[in-house]
């Protein structure tokens, strides 16, 4: 007899099945709440539970997936940007030289495509991977060229994380940069490789201080060879970060992170492999090639963020961040091989800038804008990490940057960042310092997946 | 301990008939007490049919149906996805009949003075969270924990009814059977463990409420006691022959008593 209970299981049976691939893993609960009601029998929902999970095994490619029993989640992400470069340099010129001033521009039309990894095991375990396709730590593009050639792809990171409370979390092997810093110290696409620790300690309600340290081996030597040649060269960078909520709601905050950075005393040949831009190579003849010593850097950042959750909500931040090497003398002398008595060390690099955020960049109509002004003296940083498309990553270098952004859709965005450079100190030649003055424009498509 | 039970009829010599193999493999839950006292009942009525149990947990009776190697899987847990999977994959369809319910009951020592325990206290203690009796209010003392193996239809019915799905603690120790956690929580004053509803009346153990449910016959059907769940004979499509009438004998009135008497929840 078809009785109200098997009209019920048919058309629950119909309609879960119609949908199966989707909801088979997700009708549990209304399988269990029809149970309740009385509308289905137990044995009758048990039924349905397996024409539902054969109908999502058989019908269903996440019901091919067989993934281990130990993983929480696993997030699959990237992006894909097309971009379209205009960028001009004008070397600098010695003094007296009598030589031509020149601009050179270049147009490039480049693509970048990544793909992140990352899943979450059980107890606190973490690791992930990203594949990206450009080589250099600072850069994840490749230029259309080669005559229609296909582009490798690399790995750009692979990371263990464990996160044994709330209090700690500790990462190993190359993984996202740990520290908080804009990219006047560190390249948004640098994934530095080591070990990373970070202890958060909750001040009542919602201020948290943290300590961060990362242990960055940058590069490995052979022992053998006695001295700093023979020495890994490893960044040690420690920091200190302070946030402070306030206002209505608590929507204010306040950043203030002072930190300390030093390589251990090392050289880098050129053929060591490094792609970036700027590695520690050319160095001028004399001095110690691609040395990595006389940088010990006092490092302060922060920033200031006013909030209104009006509308689609929007922020307005106002952020800075420096660095100060007290080798600076020794670096500028001894590793770039420039005397001081004709160029000043400079040792302090400095970054002030406002944006304005609507929305946080993830629904269609959300937009930001930033503006900052920087400064990069010969002797104040590194250049392996600070972003390779200010003055193309080179020292003795002050401008600004201008950023926007804005979402045409949900998923993605229309970009435009605009640099522009000028020497702090003129006709200097050195390779690591040599532009006179650079613009860099970007366009950018960026699809989010 | 591997729980290996051949219960093997004697042949009908006098009258000469040839005798009919059941094999039941799976669930120690139901293997260990409930399904030899149907199986000795019902060869009482049907001489002529032998019996082969292995309770060695719920994962090898799910197996031994998809290999074909059981008439009947006994399971105190669903199929997962990839079990039904593998099943369809070799032409085997994966028929779940519920025999009976059963709740598990969180045991702890007679000699601990705690009586309850909340259910986030529960999946603290068990995922290592907790580590202390202190914690709970008990008597100071580190917690020993005994859960059953990983192929244990409780194991991981446990998993997803009391501990959100988490990895038990690190420390936990594996035991083959109800029987054996029941026997070791007894010994040891600064034990827990869980067990099926049939296991739970045992000397040196207490059941403690969970957040003042008790397992019981009364909670598990209200559905009150949060830790119920039915049990299950697996078989290939509709069970026939010999094991589609073990299965009838199972849920019926004779059956089901059995099953109340051992100290599971009839299905009816």
């Amino acid at each position: 007899m078809f009785n109200l209970k098997s009209k019920w299981l048919a058309l629950l049976g119909t309609a879960l099945l119609a949908v199966g691939p989707v909801l088979a893993q997700d009708s549990g609960p209304l399988i269990d709440l029809l149970v309740k009601k009385g509308l289905v029998t137990d044995q009758e929902a048990e039924e349905l539970r397996v024409d539902l999970v054969k109908d999502f095994v058989a019908n269903t490619s996440a019901g091919k997936l067989n993934l281990s029993s130990s993983l929480s989640e696993f997030k699959i992400s990237g992006d894909l940007r097309m971009r379209h470069q205009y960028e001009t340099q004008a070397p600098a010129l010695a003094a007296g030289s009598t030589a031509a001033k020149v601009t050179n521009e270049r147009v490039r039309e480049r693509f970048r495509f990544r793909l992140n990894g990352d899943v979450i095991l059980q107890k606190g375990w973490t690791a992930g991977f990203a594949l990206e396709t450009g080589q250099a730590a600072d850069s994840g593009n490749q230029t259309f060229q080669g005559g229609n050639d296909d582009y490798s792809i690399f790995l750009a990171r692979a990371y263990v994380g464990w996160s044994p409370n709330q209090n700690w979390a500790f990462v190993f092997g190359k993984q996202k940069q740990p520290i908080y810093a804009t990219d006047l110290r560190w390249d948004a696409d640098i994934n530095p490789q080591g070990a990373s620790e970070v202890y958060k300690y909750f001040v009542g309600s919602k201020d948290t201080f943290e300590v961060r340290a990362l242990q960055n081996i940058f590069d490995d030597r052979n022992e053998v060879t006695a001295g700093p040649n023979g020495r890994d060269a490893w960044l040690f960078e420690q920091q200190a970060v302070y946030t402070h909520w306030f206002g209505k709601e608590q929507l204010n905050s306040v950043i203030i992170a002072p930190g300390f950075s030093k390589y251990s005393d090392s050289v880098i040949a050129s053929a060591n492999g490094t792609t970036n831009e700027n590695p520690f190579t050319n160095a001028t003849a004399g001095a110690s090639p691609g040395s990595t010593r006389y940088l010990s850097l006092m490092t302060l950042a922060g920033e200031a963020n006013w909030a209104s959750i009006n509308g689609a909500g929007t922020s307005f931040k106002l952020y800075w961040d420096s660095a100060y090497n007290f080798e600076a003398a020794s670096r500028v002398r001894k590793v770039y091989g420039l005397p001081l008595g004709t160029w000043n060390k400079d040792a302090f690099a400095w970054l002030v800038g406002v944006g304005y955020a609507y929305g946080n960049g993830k629904v269609a109509g959300d937009y930001s804008l930033k503006l900052d002004y920087r400064s990069i003296g010969l002797g104040s940083t590194d250049v392996n990490t600070s972003d390779s498309d200010f003055g193309f990553g080179k020292l003795n270098q002050e401008g600004f940057k201008f950023a926007t952004s804005y979402n045409v859709t949900d998923f993605a965005s229309l970009g435009l960042n605009y640099f522009y450079t000028t020497a702090q100190q003129k006709n200097l030649t050195y390779t690591l310092a040599n532009n006179d003055h650079s613009q860099l424009l970007q366009l950018d498509l960026l699809v989010k997946f | 301990m591997k729980k290996y039970l051949l219960v093997l009829a004697a042949l009908a010599a006098a009258s000469g008939a040839f005798a009919q193999k059941l094999v039941i493999k799976g669930s120690d839950t139901l293997g260990a007490k409930l399904v030899p006292s149907l199986a000795e009942a019902y060869k009482a009525k049907h001489p002529g049919v032998a019996f082969e149990i292995a309770a060695e947990g719920s994962t090898t009776g799910i197996a031994a149906i998809i290999d074909g190697t059981a008439q009947i899987g006994m399971s105190s847990r669903r199929a997962k996805p990839t079990e039904v999977s593998a099943a369809s994959a070799k032409g085997v369809t994966m028929k779940p009949t519920i025999v009976a319910y059963d709740g598990i009951a969180v045991v702890i020592s007679a000699k601990n003075p705690l009586t309850t325990l909340t259910k986030r206290q529960v999946e603290q203690i068990f995922a290592g969270d907790i580590t202390d009796w202190s914690a709970v209010g008990g008597t100071p003392g580190t917690i020993s924990i005994y859960t059953r193996n990983t192929s244990s239809g409780t194991y991981s019915d446990f998993k997803d009814l009391a501990m959100k799905k988490r990895d038990y603690a690190g420390s936990s120790q594996k035991m083959a059977g109800n029987e054996q956690i029941v026997a070791e929580v007894a010994k040891n004053p600064n034990g827990i463990g869980y067990c099926g509803l049939a296991y739970m009346n045992e000397p040196g153990v207490k059941v403690v409420s969970i957040e003042g449910a008790v397992p019981s016959k009364a909670s598990v059907l209200a559905r009150k006691y949060p830790y119920a769940r039915p049990t299950f004979y697996y078989t290939n499509g509709e069970p026939t022959g010999e094991a589609a009438k073990f299965l009838d004998f199972t849920l019926s009135d004779e059956g089901q008593k059995i099953a109340a008497d051992i100290g599971f929840v009839p299905v009816r």
